[in-house]
């Protein structure tokens, strides 16, 4: 638990509290990114995305007086952007994780080959490779393509990530392992003869 | 950021540990644009995969997002927080009329009793009974200050 006396969160929280004029619009800006990132990551709905977004921080609102300082702003607001999603998703009875998502035979038999010559500014340069990984990452199950997001984007470690999600480091670790090699399948089945 | 690596737990097999090593150096060099020359063909291919991961997520909230949500919530407590106030007193006010008319018409029934049932002072239930308050109120205290001391 970071000191709560250094915690820059601390004005923003007391600020709101005191319904200082402007404070709530200020936390607002300063989240909204990440509340965006993990919602749209998971749900893959903008207008929804939108909608769930507005619900985040109305709650947030209702409930920052039971914010205790014990793990940063960012991963509070981000467990209630997370929880509320989550919600949607079993709603419309989308399942986050696919069944038997122990990992299959053919990402784990990638482990450790180093793979064919690859240039990566000309798989970069090249559209259709670039849009062909976006696909990919999309078609993710909505836990591993938001982990992705909250780690190379948000650049959130597996700590907070584990305080977002409620899931243990380790599984955290797993999915991430798991998803960065099966889309590494998918640049070898693309780019290994062309690239 | 990503600096408490040192709190995962490291995998089981040796090879998707060393797997997971070279993953996490490539998001590492691709984060610093660190020159690719020296990387081989599979560091590569997870930079590519960490450059895809660090584009923007297409569409997005509307600019003024912000200010439309604080802008609904700043509305909205004038009028329900107004009215859960008034219902509250009302509530309150009603209760303690009935309570006081219920008293006052049968209290002379049922007031002995409880009197009974109350341990005489300087006896020692009574003094149990004082060291048990004694403990809650200092519980109570004490967490009223440790709440102070965060805020």
């Amino acid at each position: 638990m970071d000191d709560i006396r250094s915690n820059p969160d601390r004005d923003l929280v007391d600020a709101l509290l005191a319904n200082r004029p402007g404070a709530f619009e200020r936390l607002i800006r300063e989240y909204q990114g990440l509340c965006w990132h993990i919602i749209q990551r998971m749900v893959r709905n903008p207008e929804d995305a939108r909608e769930l977004c507005q619900d985040t921080f109305l709650r947030v609102h209702q409930c920052l007086h039971q914010y205790r300082y014990e793990s940063a702003l960012k991963s509070w607001i981000g467990r209630v952007a997370y929880t509320i999603a989550l919600r949607h998703l079993q709603h419309k009875r989308i399942p986050l994780v696919e069944h038997g998502d122990d990992g299959d035979g053919d990402d784990y038999a990638l482990v450790e080959n180093i793979g064919d010559g690859f240039d990566l500014e000309t798989a970069c340069a090249d559209e259709e490779t670039v849009q062909h990984l976006h696909a990919a990452i999309e078609s993710l199950p909505p836990l591993q393509r938001t982990l992705l997001t909250l780690y190379y984007l948000e650049e959130t470690s597996i700590p907070e990530i584990a305080r977002i999600t409620g899931l243990a480091s380790g599984t955290i670790k797993s999915h991430l392992f798991r998803s960065r090699l099966r889309l590494r399948g998918v640049l070898e089945t693309r780019t290994g003869v062309a690239a | 950021m990503n600096q408490h690596i040192g709190d995962i737990p490291p995998f089981d097999d040796a090879r998707h540990e060393r797997e997971w090593l070279a993953q996490e150096s490539a998001m590492r060099r691709e984060r610093l644009h660190l020159d690719p020359a020296g990387d081989d063909a599979r560091s590569r291919r997870y930079r590519l995969l960490a450059r895809a991961l660090r584009e923007p997520l297409p569409g997005g909230l509307p600019t003024d997002f912000a200010t439309h949500v604080a802008a609904r919530v700043a509305a909205a407590p004038a009028s329900t927080t107004r009215f859960e106030f008034v219902l509250m007193t009302a509530l309150a006010t009603a209760l303690v009329i009935a309570a006081g008319a219920v008293t006052a018409i049968y209290g002379s029934a049922w007031l002995p009793s409880f009197s009974a049932i109350l341990p005489a002072p300087r006896t020692p239930a009574s003094s149990w009974l004082l060291a048990f308050a004694g403990c809650l109120g200092a519980s109570w205290l004490l967490g009223q200050w440790q709440r102070h001391g965060q805020r």
